[in-house]
């Protein structure tokens, strides 16, 4: 008579799980990658604004600014970013047309830039201590790298309608050149 | 320049590359400014950051200098520069692959010339001579 009490046991335990995960859910906390990725997600949308770069260059002033556009597709499980000269055409076939996804991998909260320079850097996110600077930092690489790779990103959040970004490539030789974008929500 | 690109390199590459037949063909002279940053990527719509990509592989390439808050300027001796790299690189990749052409065609330097291969002095001489 003891395998039948046994069963039972088990049976009753079973429906006692399955209760309790019916029950309603502990809020979930939020990891910081997930908190990171959130923050950039809100930043989808269109962005305009100046460059500066590293070397410094004169006359970067200009009426065409640069354009970059954010939107989360995947059900939310990517952020697609895309730069371009305002006013080129939306051909990135023909046009210098960059794309970056942001994803979540585990507690990590990941980069994958596609370059012209037809390979992807990968790279991984820090976050400031007040959570408004995303500083992502190089990983590895999938393509070669004759022609240098992206090597850092650097989102900062200023509000809703500001933040700048800077991207450092590392030229062959290991030669860094930056660029820095003031951007602006566009309307 | 052309705006159109291949997709056998990256932009920054073939505007490089642009650049550097600009000064071979004395289009671009010594002391002369590069466009800006600025101004090739808003005409050539390419991101500034492609732009200074080309721009530092220039640079260090010594063919141009940054002068602080003036931009790039073509170097003295660029050119010169430009003439002893791309003739060795004639010479070591190029012409090993055309000299066994010839070889296998069994043609002879005479030829060559009489054909229009030649543009140099050396067939100025021979027009010449053929003219008395």
């Amino acid at each position: 008579m003891k395998a039948p009490r046994f069963v039972l046991a088990v049976v009753l335990m079973l429906f006692a799980a399955v209760a309790l995960a019916q029950s309603p859910a502990a809020p979930v906390v939020a990891s910081d990658a997930q908190k990171s990725f959130d923050k950039l997600k809100a930043l989808a949308g269109s962005w305009e604004g100046p460059v500066t770069v590293v070397p410094p260059q004169p006359d970067m002033s200009t009426d065409k600014p640069l354009h970059i556009t954010m939107r989360v597709t995947s059900r939310g499980n990517a952020l697609v970013h895309e730069m371009q000269e305002a006013g080129t055409p939306e051909d990135p076939t023909k046009y210098d047309h960059p794309v970056t996804m942001f994803y979540l991998d585990g507690d990590r909260l990941n980069l994958v830039h596609y370059c012209d320079a037809g390979n992807r850097p990968h790279m991984v996110a820090r976050s400031s201590p007040d959570g408004k600077t995303l500083e992502f930092d190089f990983v590895d690489l999938s393509g070669g790298n004759e022609y240098g790779h992206m090597q850092h990103a650097v989102f900062t959040m200023i509000d809703d309608n500001h933040h700048t970004e800077e991207w450092t490539y590392m030229m062959p030789g290991d030669k860094p050149v930056r660029a820095h974008f003031d951007l602006q929500r566009a309307k | 320049m052309d705006s159109e690109w291949n997709d056998n390199q990256p932009i920054y590459r073939q505007l490089r590359d642009r650049v550097v037949a600009m000064i071979l063909d004395g289009v671009l002279k010594e002391g002369d400014p590069l466009p800006s940053v600025r101004t090739v990527a808003a005409e050539y719509r390419v991101n500034p950051l492609t732009v200074l990509k080309g721009y530092q592989e220039l640079v260090d390439e010594e063919l141009v200098e940054t002068r602080r808050g003036r931009g790039m300027f073509i170097n003295a001796g660029a050119r010169n520069l430009l003439m002893q790299g791309e003739r060795q690189k004639f010479l070591a990749e190029e012409w090993p692959r055309i000299k066994a052409t010839i070889r296998r065609l069994g043609l002879d330097p005479d030829e060559l010339l009489e054909n229009g291969a030649g543009c140099g002095p050396k067939s100025e001489a021979k027009k010449k001579e053929e003219e008395r």
